[in-house]
């Protein structure tokens, strides 16, 4: 096919091209190279606002935090999603699609839906505490939401998808045979997991770790929502510096961190995956 | 023998707690939506319309609907009629720079979103720009711009290049041919595209946050503006009425990738 002669002329194909140029020139390149631009222009030339972050301690606050909630979120979601996947693997491929709706239905459903459910399930007179107190005859009124715990958990919900998509894919891969010689040399299901199907099925682990990490640390609705004030994380800094304090190059420079942060990441990520990972992302 | 029937039940139990931990948040809405205005509870104590009756009677809440559906509507005709002809030019051309600009329209999934809210933020504030319908529009149509090259590309990958070279020697002008003959062939890719670029608009909170004002609240701004100040029972009917819409498209676009497959 590619030895054909291309079919649409230059100037055809320039002009089918113009109009999404100019729509990514304007409304994408030029609004990440204003924030670039204006972490170090005020008056001139100045690295002010990345002076001021070095010094901030909030700012360093906030970075522990986004790494740290990032961090235990995607293991949350790895811990919970690797069952999915490897029971998904299992199930004959027409049986799967009712399961695969579950998985897909949170990344359909806005994420404020579901910050909102959580805040009405996890609450302190919540829909758990109260179906505990009636259990246990006890006033029961666990802090699940506007912690820690509400910020993880809401994220957990978040990543579930794209980690089980991506260590799906890579369980799908795997040659049933190997399993099957195992079982016929006489390993037990467990050896089977642990030597065979778990090592296979580590570049689609990684690719979901990775991802979600990725996904985690740009997170702003979750936090701001279920997490606590001691929960903030970078993207809730940047609109605090955008709003409350009207510091735009402090603001722009905590953005160019992050996007230098998710920068690393997606290449990372591009290595482990080629272009698989962006595939699952776009699903 | 014992311990393979064991493991066959434990990995399907711990994945069923997962399912319902991804399940229970996306539907516990439905039913709280038809409970008094005074509680939240599941199951509700009596069945009623009533939050329903309060969110059409606010004029901030149904209004902002209306804004949300109008500019999901733009923005899926903007994005099928710019990157449609993109992503054929894309695959029928090689244009020096091709690759790096079909690169280029990926990028919004790779950047955080709040980064993009930020630079928009700070590009058209300045001039005037942000509180502009047009404008929300146009920066949610960048956002979706990925999902509707993606499965455009896909539909064109699997279109015979043939087709469009017969109807060439037999006279068709190329105009008459795009229509004719690629726009046809497409029709399944375009509206995934289409149903993908409408969800992507209608459930945005960051961007529009960023850049609307008073006058073009979207109702995801809407909504994330009173989760932060109170949770209102009425926000279960917002929820229901959302996840309704979602899951409709959500089942449409499965139907048609499944559809594909068949065809």
């Amino acid at each position: 096919m590619s030895d054909t002669k291309p079919y649409l002329d230059r100037w055809t194909g320039l002009a089918l091209l113009l109009p999404m140029a100019a729509l990514l020139a304007v409304f994408f390149v030029l609004p990440l190279a204003r924030t670039i631009w204006q972490s170090v222009y005020e008056y001139g030339f100045t690295l002010r606002a990345y002076e001021m972050l070095l010094t901030s301690t909030l700012f360093w606050k906030v970075l522990q935090t986004t790494f740290a909630i990032s961090f235990t979120a995607t293991i949350v979601a790895l811990l919970a999603g690797y069952p999915v996947a490897l029971h998904l693997s299992r199930l004959p491929p027409s049986r799967r699609m009712p399961y695969l709706v579950m998985v897909m239905l949170p990344f359909w459903t806005s994420i404020l839906v579901k910050s909102f459910a959580l805040i009405v399930l996890l609450g302190y007179d919540g829909i758990i505490n109260n179906a505990l107190s009636f259990i246990s005859g006890q006033d029961i009124h666990i802090p699940m939401v506007f912690n820690r715990v509400g910020a993880i958990l809401g994220m957990t919900n978040y990543l579930l998808p794209f980690m089980i998509l991506s260590i799906l894919s890579s369980l799908l891969t795997q040659d049933v045979n190997l399993g099957r010689a195992a079982e016929v040399m006489g390993a037990s299901r467990f050896t089977i997991f642990r030597r065979i199907t778990l090592p296979l099925s580590m570049p689609g682990v990684l690719a979901g770790v990775l991802i979600s990490f990725t996904l985690s640390i740009g997170m702003y609705i979750t936090p701001a929502l279920l997490g606590g004030r001691q929960d903030m994380m970078m993207a809730n800094l940047i609109d605090f510096y955008t709003r409350q304090t009207l510091d735009w190059p402090l603001a722009s420079a905590i953005a160019v961190v992050l996007l230098f942060v998710s920068g690393v990441l997606v290449a990372m990520l591009g290595k482990v995956r080629g272009s698989a990972g962006m595939r699952e992302m776009s699903r | 023998m014992s311990f393979s029937r064991r493991s066959n039940r434990l990995v399907p139990g711990i994945a069923w707690v997962t399912y319902l931990f991804l399940l229970v948040p996306s539907l516990i809405v439905i039913p709280i939506s038809f409970g008094g205005p005074g509680e939240m509870t599941f199951p509700p104590r009596v069945w009623t319309l009533d939050l329903y009756r309060q969110f059409f009677a606010d004029p901030a809440w149904w209004g902002s609907l209306i804004q949300s559906l109008q500019i999901a509507v733009l923005v899926t005709l903007v994005t099928i009629i710019l990157g449609v002809p993109a992503a054929y030019a894309l695959q029928r051309t090689n244009l020096p720079g091709g690759k790096i600009l079909g690169g280029l329209a990926m990028g919004p999934l790779l950047v955080p979103v709040v980064v993009l809210a930020l630079g928009l933020y700070l590009q058209l504030g300045p001039i005037g720009l942000v509180d502009s319908t047009w404008t929300v529009v146009l920066a949610h149509s960048m956002l979706a711009l990925p999902f509707v090259m993606v499965s455009v590309g896909a539909a064109l990958r699997h279109l015979d290049p043939s087709y469009e070279q017969v109807a060439l020697i037999m006279g068709a002008g190329k105009t008459r041919i795009f229509f004719k003959v690629v726009l046809p062939q497409l029709r399944a890719g375009i509206a995934a595209g289409a149903l993908f670029a409408f969800l992507i608009s209608l459930d945005e909170v960051i961007v529009a946050y960023f850049i609307t004002g008073t006058d073009t609240q979207t109702l995801p701004v809407k909504m994330y503006s009173a989760l932060r100040w109170e949770v209102s029972p009425v926000i279960a009917a917002v929820s229901t009425i959302l996840t309704v819409v979602s899951l409709t498209f959500a089942i449409g676009l499965m139907w048609l990738e499944r559809k594909d497959r068949h065809d």
